[in-house]
C-alpha cells in the first residue's frame, strides 16, 4: 500500500520572505520606471514649463559663462525652467530669483540658477536625498 | 569663479566644472547624498588683517568688519533652507546650499553646533551671541562680505 504524502506545510516565515521580496521588486520597478522629476519640485512656487529638462550640451555651454554676466546671456543657452522657486532676499535691498531644471541625463539631480536683477549670480546642484 | 580676468584661471574652472559633471552620475548613482563635514577654507575678498580666530594680545577676536553680532541670549538659530554645516576658521561654522547658489552664511559663537546635513527649520545651535555674515562669490572664487537682508536674520532667527 502507498503511503500517502503529507502536504507540506510552509514555515510562516517563508511567506513573510517571498511577500518581502515581491514587495522590493514592485518597488524597484516603480522606481526604475518613474523617470519622471523629482523635488526640488517640492520647492517650486511655479511651474513654468513642465517637460523642461537641460541637456549635457547646454550645461556645458552655460558653465562657460562667467558669473556677474546677463540674465539674457544665459538665456540664450538655456530654454524656459522647470520652475521658479519662491523670490528670497539674501542681500539686504537685492531680491533674488531662482530657476530650477532636471538635467536630462539624470532627473534626480537639479539645476538650480540664481539671477539677482539682470544679473547671473550662480549655480548649484541638488542632489537627491 | 569663473576668470574674467586671466586665461589660467578660465582653463582651471573650466577643468573643474568639467570634472564636476563627470562626477555628477556616479555620485548619484552610488547614492552618496551626504558629504561629511569637512572643514571649509573660505578665502575672504576683503583683505582686512582681523579677521575672526585672529589674536591680539593674547585675546581671540570673535567677529570683525562684516560681521553682525544678535544677542541670542542662549537661544537657538535655524537653518533657512536645506543646506550643509561645515566647520571652518575662526571656531565659526559656514552653512551653505545649492538653494541659493553663489552665498555662504558663517555663523561664529554657537554651542555644538549641527554639522553636515541639515534641512531648512532644522536648529543649528545655540549660543549666547551670534556673530554673522553673509558671503557672496566673486569672480576669482574668493567670498565678499555683504549685507544680509533682514528677511535671511530673521528665517535664521524665527523657530519655525
Amino acid at each position: 500500500m502507498m503511503k500517502r504524502r503529507k502536504p507540506e506545510r510552509k514555515n510562516p516565515a517563508s511567506y513573510l520572505v517571498m511577500g518581502g521580496s515581491l514587495l522590493m521588486l514592485a518597488m524597484l520597478m516603480t522606481d526604475l520606471g518613474d523617470r519622471r522629476p523629482k523635488p526640488v519640485s517640492n520647492k517650486c512656487l511655479e511651474v513654468v514649463q513642465s517637460q523642461s529638462v537641460l541637456h549635457r550640451d547646454k550645461l556645458s555651454q552655460l558653465l562657460s559663462i562667467p558669473e556677474r554676466s546677463s540674465r539674457e546671456q544665459v538665456k540664450a543657452v538655456i530654454s524656459e525652467p522647470y520652475c521658479r522657486l519662491p523670490q528670497v532676499e539674501i542681500r539686504a535691498g537685492v531680491p533674488a530669483d531662482r530657476e530650477a531644471y532636471p538635467l536630462a541625463f539624470d532627473p534626480q539631480t537639479w539645476f538650480v540658477v540664481l539671477y539677482e536683477g539682470n544679473e547671473y549670480a550662480g549655480y548649484d546642484f541638488v542632489f537627491k536625498k | 569663479m569663473w576668470g574674467a580676468i586671466s586665461v589660467g584661471k578660465v582653463c582651471y574652472t573650466a577643468c573643474a566644472n568639467a570634472l564636476r559633471i563627470a562626477l555628477l552620475i556616479p555620485l548619484t548613482a552610488c547614492g552618496i547624498a551626504q558629504e561629511p563635514p569637512t572643514a571649509r577654507s573660505v578665502p575672504i575678498h576683503q583683505t582686512w588683517q582681523i579677521q575672526p580666530g585672529s589674536a591680539i594680545a593674547g585675546h581671540r577676536v570673535l567677529a570683525g568688519l562684516g560681521d553682525i553680532s544678535i544677542d541670542l541670549a542662549g537661544q537657538r538659530v535655524y537653518a533657512p533652507f536645506d543646506g550643509q554645516m561645515q566647520p571652518t576658521a575662526g571656531n565659526c561654522v559656514v552653512f551653505s546650499s545649492p538653494e541659493v547658489p553663489a552665498y555662504l552664511l558663517r555663523l561664529c559663537g554657537l554651542r555644538r553646533p549641527s554639522l553636515g546635513s541639515v534641512q531648512e527649520g532644522q536648529a543649528l545651535g545655540r549660543g549666547e551671541v551670534l556673530h554673522f555674515a553673509t558671503l557672496r562669490k566673486q569672480t576669482d572664487g574668493r567670498w565678499a562680505l555683504v549685507e544680509p537682508s533682514s528677511a535671511l536674520l530673521t528665517r535664521l532667527l524665527r523657530s519655525p
